[in-house]
Order: C-alpha cells, then sequence, then structure tokens
C-alpha cells in the first residue's frame, strides 16, 4: 500500500510540476486575435502603387493563423484624437478579403473608398499621433497600433520586426530594415533549425541523443504511471473480491500476499475439464447422405422482385 | 486515295508515339519487374501479402511508360489525374494517421499495461532509427533528408510515409517502398542477428505469465497514453491521436460499431489506397537513382541496428532484474515495431531452444510499445527539424 501511495503522489508531484511549468503569460503580448496590424507607410512617394497607379499610405494586415481568414465584415478603425475616429466598414462579397494562412493584404488609406474594396475612406496624418484598430463584426477590438506622432519620414514605416510578432520598428531608415508592403517583414532565406543541425551536430550524435532522451522519457513516463496504476487495480480487484467474499482486512492481507496462481494452472485446468466434458459419447460409425433438394420456389424467382408496380393514380 | 493515306499512316504514326512500347525505357522495365518480384513475394512465399501487392501492383500501374508531353493526365505526378487525386492522400500525409486509428482499433495493448517495463524496450529499440539518421549525414545527405530516411529504422510504414511527406517528399517513394520491403523482410532479418547475441541460457529463459488487465485500466491507458506522449511530442499527435483514438474505439465496450469500422473496411481501404500509391510513385524517372539505392542500404542497416538495439537493452536491463523477473532478451527484437511479424518472430525463434516456452504475449508488449516510440520518434524528428 505504501508504494502505491507512493504512485499516486509521484503522479499528483507530476501534474503540479506540469502545471508550473505552464507557459506564463507575458506582458503585452497580443491576444489570441488571427488577423493582426503588421505594418503601416504614412507618407508614400515613391513606395508602393496602387491599381490606379497612386502613391498612397497604406495599412498591411497580417493572417498569423494556419488558416484562411476573412476579413469582410470587419472594420478599420482610425483615430488622431480621442473621441473622434473614422470606420472603415469591409464590404462583403469580394472573394479577395480571403487572406490565406500566414499572407498579407494591403488597404490604402487615401479617403477614396469609391475606388474599391481595399481603398478606405481616412487619410493618415504622420504629424499627429495615430490610432488604427480593426474590429471584428461584432464590434470586438481584435488588435491596434499606435503610432507616436512625427516619427515617420517619407517612404518609411512602422512595422512589426517579425510578422505577427509584438516588436515594432520604423523601416526604410537605412539599407538593411526595408518596408515590405504586401510581403512578409522578416524574410526567412534558410532553414535555421537544419543549419544549426549541419553546423553543430555534423555527425547526428546530438540528434541521437536528445532524440532518445525525449523517447525513452515519454515511455518512461507511461512506463511509471501504468506501472502505479496496475498496483493499485491489482489491490482494488483483491480488495473488492475478498469484500464479496466477506473476508476481514486481516484475512484480505492474508489473500493479497498468498501471490496468484499462474495463467497456465487456470488454462491446464480448463482444458481438461473441457476434453472430459466433450468426450461423454464413445466415437460411432456415421454415415453422410447428401440428397439434392427440388424447391420449386425461391424468392429469387418471385414475380414481386421482378415486375414494376402499377402506378398510383 | 494517296492524302487520306498519307492521313492514315501520320494518324498512325502520332498514335505510336503514344504507345507504352515507344515510350519505354529499360529504368521502366527494371521497375516493372521489381514490381513483380514484389507479387511473387506476397502471393508465393507470403510475405506481407496485404502489403505486398498493393504496391507491386502500384509499381505496374507507375511504370506503364507514356508520353508525358502529351497532357494526358495519367501519371501520378500530374496534377488533377486520378492516381494524382489518390496520391494526395500520401503527399498531404492522411492518409498514414487514418491507418493508425485502425490499428489502435485493432491492437490489444494488455501485454504492456500488464508489464509496464516492457515499454522501455520499445523505445530502446528505437536506435535504429537514429543510428541510420547518423550514417545517412555521413553519406551526404542533408539533416532532414536523413531523419526521413532514419524513419525507416522505425519499422512504421504509415510512419515513415507520414515523416518524409514533410521532411524529404521527393524520398518519400524510395523511403516507403524501403520501410514495407523491410518489414516484409524481417522474418529474414532478424533471427541471425537474436540468435548471434543471445546465449543458449538466455534464450530459454522463461517469463512470468501476464496478469489479467481490468477494462478500467484499458480505457485509462488511450486517454493518459495521448496526454503523456503528446504533451510531450506535439508534432506526433497526427499519429499518436488516431492511435489512442482508435484504441479507445475498441477497449470503450460502447462503440463496437466503429471500432468494427475503424479495424475494419476503413484501415482496408486505406491500405488499398496508400499501397496502390505508394507503389505507383516509384516511377523510374524519379525513383531509378543512386539516393534511392542508398535509401535501400540504409534501411536495411537500420532494422539490423534496431533489433541489436532491443536485443541488447533486454540483456542490460535484465542486470537489474530479479530473477524470476528476467526478460528472455528473444523478446527484444520485436521493439521493432513491424506488428506483430516481430512479435512472431520471438515466438518463433523462441520456440526452436524451448518448445513450451511461449513468447509472444510477451513479444506484444515491446512491439506495440515500439509503434508508440517510433511515432513518438517521428515527433521527434518533425520537431527538431521542421
Amino acid at each position: 500500500m505504501n508504494k502505491n501511495k507512493f504512485g499516486i503522489l509521484s503522479m499528483l508531484l507530476a501534474v503540479v510540476v506540469a502545471f508550473a511549468s505552464c507557459k506564463p503569460a507575458v506582458e503585452g503580448e497580443e491576444t489570441g486575435s488571427k488577423i493582426l496590424i503588421n505594418e503601416v507607410l504614412m507618407v508614400n512617394e515613391t513606395n508602393y502603387q496602387d491599381d490606379y497607379g497612386m502613391h498612397s499610405a497604406w495599412v498591411e494586415l497580417f493572417n498569423k493563423s494556419y488558416g484562411n481568414y476573412n476579413v469582410a465584415s470587419h472594420m478599420l478603425k482610425f483615430s488622431n484624437t480621442p473621441g473622434d475616429t473614422a470606420s472603415y466598414f469591409i464590404p462583403k462579397g469580394d472573394v479577395l478579403t480571403l487572406i490565406p494562412p500566414r499572407q498579407h493584404t494591403l488597404f490604402w488609406a487615401d479617403g477614396q473608398p469609391e475606388r474599391g474594396t481595399f481603398h478606405v475612406n481616412f487619410l493618415l496624418d504622420p504629424t499627429q499621433e495615430t490610432w488604427i484598430g480593426i474590429y471584428d463584426g461584432g464590434n470586438k477590438l481584435l488588435n491596434e497600433v499606435t503610432i507616436p506622432a512625427n516619427i515617420l519620414a517619407v517612404d518609411q514605416s512602422y512595422a512589426r520586426a517579425i510578422d505577427g510578432e509584438n516588436k515594432w520598428e520604423i523601416r526604410g531608415e537605412g539599407t538593411s530594415k526595408y518596408v515590405t508592403p504586401s510581403t512578409n517583414n522578416f524574410t526567412l532565406d534558410k532553414n535555421v533549425k537544419m543549419e544549426k543541425f549541419q553546423v553543430q551536430d555534423a555527425n547526428g550524435i546530438g540528434m541521437a541523443i536528445s532524440a532518445m532522451a525525449v523517447v525513452f522519457s515519454g515511455l518512461l513516463l507511461l512506463f511509471i504511471i501504468f506501472g502505479s496504476i496496475g498496483k493499485v487495480s491489482t489491490w482494488w480487484a483483491l480488495r473488492t473480491a475478498a469484500k464479496a467474499k466477506g473476508l476481514s482486512d486481516e484475512e484480505t492481507k492474508e489473500s493479497m500476499t498468498k501471490g496468484s496462481t499462474p495463467g497456465e494452472v487456470f488454462a491446464a485446468i480448463a482444458m481438461a475439464m473441457h476434453e472430459l466434458q466433450e468426450d461423454v459419447h464413445d466415437h460411432e460409425d456415421t454415415v453422410l447422405t447428401i440428397e439434392k433438394v427440388e424447391r420449386r420456389y425461391s424468392p429469387w424467382n418471385s414475380k414481386i422482385y421482378s415486375l414494376r408496380e402499377l402506378p398510383r393514380k | 486515295m494517296g492524302e487520306f493515306g498519307n492521313f492514315l499512316i501520320q494518324n498512325l504514326g502520332d498514335f505510336w508515339t503514344y504507345t507504352g512500347i515507344y515510350n519505354a525505357t529499360w529504368q521502366h522495365f527494371a521497375m516493372i519487374a521489381i514490381g513483380i518480384f514484389f507479387i511473387y513475394l506476397a502471393v508465393a512465399k507470403e510475405f506481407e501479402p496485404m502489403l505486398l501487392i498493393p504496391i507491386g501492383f502500384g509499381m505496374l500501374i507507375g511504370n506503364i511508360p507514356f508520353n508525358m508531353d502529351a497532357g494526358l493526365q495519367v501519371g501520378l505526378y500530374e496534377q488533377g489525374s486520378v492516381l494524382n487525386i489518390f496520391y494526395q492522400g500520401v503527399q498531404q500525409g492522411w492518409y498514414p494517421p487514418l491507418i493508425f486509428l485502425g490499428i489502435g482499433a485493432m491492437t490489444d495493448f494488455s501485454a504492456l499495461i500488464s508489464n509496464p517495463k516492457l515499454m522501455l524496450i520499445g523505445a530502446a529499440a528505437q536506435f535504429g532509427i537514429f543510428g541510420a539518421y547518423m550514417i545517412a549525414l555521413a553519406l551526404g545527405f542533408d539533416p532532414m533528408q536523413a531523419g526521413a530516411i532514419g524513419i525507416i529504422g522505425g519499422a512504421d510504414g504509415p510512419t515513415a510515409i507520414f515523416l518524409s511527406s514533410k521532411l524529404a517528399p521527393n524520398l518519400m517513394g524510395a523511403i516507403a517502398v524501403s520501410a514495407y520491403s523491410y518489414m516484409a523482410l524481417v522474418p529474414v532479418i532478424q533471427p541471425p542477428i537474436m540468435r548471434l547475441l543471445t546465449t543458449s541460457k538466455e534464450r530459454v529463459i522463461r517469463m512470468k505469465p501476464p496478469r489479467a488487465v481490468s477494462h478500467t485500466e484499458k480505457v485509462i491507458f488511450p486517454i493518459v497514453g495521448l496526454l503523456l506522449t503528446c504533451f510531450l511530442v506535439p508534432s506526433g499527435l497526427p499519429l499518436l491521436g488516431m492511435l489512442f483514438f482508435g484504441n479507445l474505439l475498441k477497449e470503450s465496450g460502447v462503440t463496437r460499431r466503429l471500432a468494427e469500422t475503424a479495424r475494419g473496411p476503413l484501415i482496408d481501404v486505406i491500405t488499398i489506397l496508400l499501397g496502390v500509391t505508394v507503389g505507383a510513385s516509384t516511377q523510374a524517372s524519379e525513383f531509378l537513382t543512386l539516393d534511392s539505392i542508398l535509401i535501400f542500404g540504409l534501411g536495411a542497416l537500420s532494422f539490423i541496428i534496431a533489433t541489436t538495439s532491443g536485443v541488447l537493452f533486454v540483456k542490460f536491463f535484465n542486470l537489474f532484474l530479479s530473477k524470476e523477473n528476467k526478460i528472455n532478451p528473444l523478446i527484444g527484437n520485436s521493439g521493432v515495431s513491424a506488428v506483430p511479424d516481430s512479435a512472431r518472430i520471438s515466438q518463433h525463434v523462441g520456440l526452436e531452444y524451448d518448445p513450451t516456452n511461449y513468447l509472444l504475449m510477451h513479444a506484444m508488449g515491446p512491439n506495440v510499445a515500439g509503434v508508440i516510440g517510433s511515432a513518438v520518434a517521428a515527433g521527434v524528428l518533425l520537431g527538431f527539424l521542421l
């Protein structure tokens, strides 16, 4: 029983450790929203052009999830001054509002919504602090960004350093930080993990050790837990059986320490009994006669299966 | 008449360029010969017929030569062709989890639950994967390709297909055929290694009969198994999730129809589609390369390493076990998760040395632990490399 208690205690400890090791909430971390404002360019002189060949300010949205996301019926809101907010309702019925997984879409802040779905009804002013938010159809704020006044020069954007992550930076200042409309802010041009393995574990020993450690840990955990569950289960079964027989606690303990009879013994007894029961008759001579049975009727040749019913008027 | 005659001749000439005979190369005939050999092994030798017949016939289908430039949409690799649609299950990796669902619904984990220490043998046999991984790296494959090749040592076809479709799609055909071929050849590969690594005294060790496992334990197993393994290796979720789900369908006792469908018609349908498309994916132009030959060699090595590590681990484990709890090292090979073939090998080899020592029920423990172990290993490789 002490072992059982130990097993239960170790399981409880494992649960506590598991909860304690849960990922802590990081201050300032994005909410669970799948759609994020990813980059904003406020003064466009030589940057990206819209379909009309115009250089307008733009707001880039990023679908952080690994599934499609439709921004139709969402609202893009903008404000320079508290209490004065412009809202743009993203129309339904345009297939382009469906953003593929981990992809981007641009909205042109040119104040000319008549030019199409992706042209909003407000303009951005870099000389004032600017707040932009995106709301879902139920007017729930999904994501927002506040851009301080006068931090963006011409053709500079305010962008997340890595798509979907929290750190924002000014882009377009030097050669290393490009403005990236409608594409990744951070370009993955190599498989970092694989390169790490190629450089640091060229012969694969590190992978073998770490992976085998994980495989062993997983199965070791199962071993420990099912070892404990098995002991509890055996103890419980014996106890229940003993109670059913009306044995006292002392007698139960005694019955538990007697050990179990090997399965082979029961199998041998069962087989012997089976043979004995089956062997009640002498072997007799038998004659097997097969006669052809002639049956005139069969459901297969019934007319009801071959004729269609007459239509009822 | 002369013009019409020319038209007829030109027409027949065009048709001739469409025929298999016109487009055939020696590589096509080589692959067709391999396909026929697989079918021969399945029919005459009964080596894994459920796998080798679909794969062998798939090889015939995939290697019928045709004019690739004609846009006939008949080839496996032609977008939108019927074979290509069937192949999506392999390419997108949704056949393997469905196979695992069926395996879960047909597997009895009682042997493992009654003697949980056998799980560690299933873990030890996964050394085959990482041994092959290291050798593949040494041969010049990149880490992702080496990981996909190494998984052949897990002796688990669906897992091999699942992982290679993610890590090295261009090698998937060779990896899948290699994995299934060596699974079929387990009766040839394993016994000599088992005999070589064990003493006559060890081969006749009698193990304690497994205890009876209660229904409650059987129901708890898939739930706890899923939670533990997937919390540790979430990347193994598609395989482990379906494996344990299938097992819960079986053991819950209240979803008999679902369990029967999963282990019967469903797994049969998926096995047919998987086997034929994997076979057809060995199109000569894609398959007959030096890499494929290397993969076959590495596959054999990975099986040898896995069997060796399983047997040696039992011998090592026995050093810490009391006399009455010792494990017969002949079940070490069954950590290689070719279910139930490697467990059957333990039984056959065991009976050669003691005709009254039945090892099958004991060997099934590490055998099914090997399935879990190889799925976990696949998850680890995915997590590390992708």
